[in-house]
C-alpha cells in the first residue's frame, strides 16, 4: 500500500514536470521578438521591444528561462500579466473562489441525483422506473451544459421576470463570506446546468455498473441465504459498483473544470474560464497559461488521489 | 464445429423472425452483420433516429441547394425585410423566413443548414482520425502488452484526465483559432477512447484459440493484428464511433461558443448561439438561441439513440441481473426485442 502511494507520487511528479515543460513550449518557445512584441504593445517600436524583451528575460537560452518559469511556479509565483504588467497572483486569486463555488456545488448536486436514479435503474430493470431512468438520462446528456444553461437563463431567469416573478438572480457572483444565502442563490442555475448533464452520465454508469454487479453469482448466494432484497442491494451490489464509478469520477475531474469555464461564459461568472477566454482576447499569453498549468495541476492531483482511494477501496488494485 | 453453432443461432433466429421462410435461404445470408441489421431493424427508436442522421447529412450535402431554394443566403443581411423598423427580428413564419431571423436580419433556416456542414465535418471528420488513431495504438499497446503498453496506456489515461477545452485554451491562445486546428485538437485528445477500449479487446482475443494458430502457421505480428484480430473489433469501432461523433459535435460547438473554434460570420451551431447569447435582444426574440440549440441537440441526441440501438442489435447479451427474480427467461427471449424483456420486467 504504502509503496503504491510513492509509487503514484512519483508518477505525478513526472507528469507534473511534462505538463509544465508542454505548456512552457506551447505558450512561450519561439521567436523572443515576437513574444516581447505582444509584451510591449501594439504600436512599440524597436527599442520597446528590446527593452520588453530583457525585462521578460527572453535573452537567456531556453533551458534557463524554462528553469527560471518553474523556479516561480514552485514557488507559487506565475508572472506578470501582459496587459497591465500586474502580478497573475492577484488575478488568479480573485477568480479561483468562483470557479471552486461552482464546481463544488455542481458535483455534490450531481452524485446527489446521479447515484439514486442509477441505482434505481438497475434494481428495477426493465421496468417504467428504468424507463423514466433512460430518458431522463439520455435527454441531459444529449444537452451540452451551455445549451441547458442558456436555457435555464432564457426560462427561469428571464421569462419568469417578465411575468413578475423573481425567483432567480441576475448573472454574476456573490461572494459567501458577504452572504451564504445570495452565494448560493446566484449560483443555483449555475449548478443545476452543471451538475444536470454529468448527473445524466452516472445514471447510466451507475445502472450498467450495478446490472453487472447484480448479474454476479454471489448476489445470488446472498439472496438465496436469506438476506433481504434491500440489504443484498445495497451492502454488497452498492459497494462493489462504486468501485468503477469512482474511477469514472477522476477521469471526469477535468470535464467538470471544462464544463465549468463554459459555464462561468453563459452565466457572466468571473472565474478561470472567464479569465483565460478574456486573456486570449487581449493576447495575454501567460494568464492563459496560468490557468492551463493550474487547471492541469488540479487534474492530476485529484487524479492521483482518486487513483489511491481506489487502491484502499479495492484491495485488488494494490497488487498490480 | 462452426456449423453446430451456426446451426443453433438460426433457431433461435427462427424463434424470433417469424417471417424467416427455408432454413436453406435463411441460412445463405445470415452474416452476424445481417442479424445484427435485423434487430436493429426492430428497434424503432434508432431506425428514426438513423433517418434522421442520413436527413441531416443530405441536408449538409445539398445546402447550397436548399438555400437557394428557400432563397437566403447564410449570411446575407436582409436589413429591410429581415428585420423590423426598430430593429427587432423577424418572427418565425413571416416574411418567408421559416424559422425567423437573427439580430443581424439574417435567417435562421439558412445558417442553421450551413452550421449542419460544420458539425458533420467535425464530427465525422475528428472521429474519424480518431478512429484510425486509436485502432492503431490500441492494437500496438493491447497486442505486445509489456513496456510497450504501459508507456502507451498511460499515455492514453492522461490525454483522457484532460479536457480537449484546456489544450483547445493553450493552442488556441498561441496560433488562433482555425477549421483544421479545431480537428486535429479534437481527434488528438479523442482517440484514446477508442484506443482504450480496443486495447481491452485486444489483450482478451490475442489469447484466443486462432491468434495461436496464426502464429503456429508462422504470420508476422502484423498480419496478426491487422488481419487476425482487426476484423474483430469492426463490431466494437463502430458502436463507439457513433457514440464519439455527437461528442465531439458538442466540442465543436462548445469551442465555436467561447470564441475558440469556428469564427463568424461563418455559421456553425455554436458560434449562432455565442451571438445571440451576447446581446440581449434574444429575451424578446427567443427563436435565433432556441433553434441552433434545438438542432444540436436534436443531432446529438439521434446519434446518441442509434449508437444504444447499434449495441443492443451487435451485443445481444448487454446488460442481465440476478436480483430480479425471474431467471428462468429462455435464452431466445433474453435476445429478442423489448416486449418480452418487457413482459419480464413487470413480473419483477
Amino acid at each position: 500500500m504504502i509503496s503504491l502511494i510513492i509509487r503514484r507520487l512519483f508518477y505525478l511528479v513526472i507528469v507534473l514536470v511534462i505538463i509544465t515543460f508542454l505548456t512552457y513550449v506551447v505558450f512561450f518557445a519561439g521567436n523572443p521578438n515576437d513574444l516581447a512584441a505582444r509584451f510591449a504593445g501594439r504600436d512599440a517600436g524597436t527599442a520597446e521591444i528590446r527593452d520588453a524583451a530583457i525585462r521578460l528575460g527572453l535573452n537567456h537560452g531556453f533551458w534557463y528561462q524554462y528553469w527560471h518559469y518553474l523556479d516561480g511556479l514552485l514557488h507559487g509565483n506565475f508572472g506578470l500579466d501582459f496587459q497591465n504588467a500586474v502580478p497573475i497572483n492577484s488575478e488568479l486569486a480573485r477568480a479561483i473562489p468562483v470557479t471552486a463555488s461552482l464546481v463544488l456545488g455542481a458535483v455534490v448536486l450531481w452524485l446527489l441525483i446521479g447515484i439514486p436514479i442509477g441505482i434505481m435503474s438497475a434494481t428495477h430493470p426493465r421496468t417504467l422506473r428504468d424507463r423514466g431512468g433512460t430518458v431522463f438520462a439520455l435527454t441531459f446528456l444529449s444537452m451540452p451544459p451551455f445549451v441547458l444553461g442558456l436555457m435555464f437563463l432564457l426560462v427561469f431567469y428571464f421569462y419568469l421576470t417578465q411575468a413578475g416573478i423573481t425567483w432567480f438572480p441576475a448573472a454574476g457572483y456573490v461572494a459567501p463570506s458577504q452572504s451564504i444565502g445570495q452565494w448560493a442563490d446566484h449560483l443555483i442555475l449555475p449548478w443545476l446546468s452543471l451538475a444536470l448533464v454529468q448527473a445524466a452520465v452516472y445514471t447510466r454508469l451507475i445502472r450498467g455498473s450495478l446490472l453487472d454487479v447484480l448479474g454476479e453469482d454471489y448476489i445470488r448466494t446472498a439472496r438465496a441465504k436469506g438476506l433481504s432484497r434491500r440489504t443484498v442491494v445495497f451492502k454488497h451490489g452498492v459497494r462493489a459498483a462504486l468501485t468503477p464509478v469512482i474511477t469514472q469520477l477522476g477521469i471526469d475531474v477535468g470535464t467538470l473544470l471544462a464544463g465549468a469555464f463554459v459555464i462561468e461564459r453563459v452565466f457572466g461568472l468571473t472565474g478561470l474560464g472567464q479569465l483565460a477566454l478574456n486573456a486570449i482576447g487581449n493576447d495575454d499569453l501567460p494568464v492563459v497559461a496560468a490557468v492551463v498549468v493550474l487547471a492541469a495541476v488540479f487534474i492530476v492531483v485529484m487524479n492521483t488521489i482518486v487513483d489511491i482511494l481506489y487502491a484502499v477501496l479495492d484491495p485488488r488494485v494494490r497488487l498490480t | 464445429m462452426s456449423l453446430l453453432r451456426a446451426a443453433v443461432e438460426l433457431e433461435v433466429i427462427e424463434e424470433q423472425n417469424p417471417d424467416a421462410k427455408g432454413t436453406e435461404q435463411a441460412y445463405e445470408g445470415r452474416t452476424p452483420w445481417r442479424l445484427a441489421w435485423g434487430r436493429l431493424k426492430k428497434d424503432r427508436v434508432a431506425m428514426v433516429s438513423l433517418g434522421f442522421i442520413v436527413l441531416l447529412f443530405l441536408v449538409a450535402i445539398f445546402a447550397p441547394l436548399l438555400t437557394a431554394l428557400i432563397g437566403h443566403g447564410p449570411n446575407t443581411q436582409y436589413t429591410t425585410s429581415g428585420l423590423s423598423l426598430s430593429g427587432i427580428p423577424v418572427a418565425p413564419g413571416h416574411n418567408g423566413f421559416l424559422l425567423g431571423t437573427d439580430d443581424q436580419g439574417r435567417d435562421v433556416l439558412s445558417r442553421i443548414i450551413y452550421g449542419s456542414r460544420i458539425s458533420l465535418e467535425v464530427g465525422v471528420g475528428a472521429t474519424a482520425v480518431a478512429l484510425v488513431l486509436g485502432l492503431v495504438m490500441g492494437l500496438v499497446s493491447g497486442y505486445y502488452g509489456g513496456w510497450i503498453d504501459s508507456i502507451l496506456a498511460r499515455f492514453m489515461d492522461i490525454l483522457l484526465s484532460f479536457p480537449i477545452l484546456l489544450f483547445a485554451i493553450a493552442i488556441v491562445a498561441r496560433f488562433g483559432p482555425s477549421l483544421d486546428l479545431l480537428i486535429f485538437v479534437i481527434a488528438m485528445f479523442s482517440w484514446p477512447y477508442i484506443g482504450r477500449l480496443v486495447r481491452g479487446q485486444v489483450i482478451a482475443l490475442r489469447e484466443r484459440e486462432f491468434v495461436e494458430a496464426a502464429r503456429a502457421l508462422g504470420s508476422s505480428d502484423l498480419r496478426i493484428m491487422f488481419i487476425e484480430i482487426a476484423p474483430n473489433l469492426i463490431a466494437l469501432a463502430v458502436i463507439y464511433a457513433t457514440l464519439l461523433i455527437p461528442i465531439n459535435i458538442v466540442t465543436e460547438a462548445t469551442l465555436s461558443f467561447l470564441g475558440l473554434g469556428v469564427l463568424p460570420p461563418t455559421a456553425s451551431w455554436g458560434n449562432m448561439i455565442a451571438e445571440a447569447q451576447t446581446g440581449d435582444l434574444f429575451t424578446v426574440a427567443w427563436w435565433f438561441l432556441v433553434f441552433p440549440c434545438v438542432a444540436l441537440v436534436l443531432t446529438t441526441l439521434a446519434f446518441n439513440l442509434l449508437g444504444d440501438g447499434l449495441r443492443d442489435a451487435l451485443d445481444p447479451r448487454h446488460g442481465r441481473s440476478n436480483i430480479t427474480p425471474t431467471k428462468r427467461v429462455k435464452r431466445s427471449a433474453r435476445s429478442s426485442g423489448r416486449e418480452k424483456d418487457n413482459s419480464e420486467g413487470k413480473r419483477a
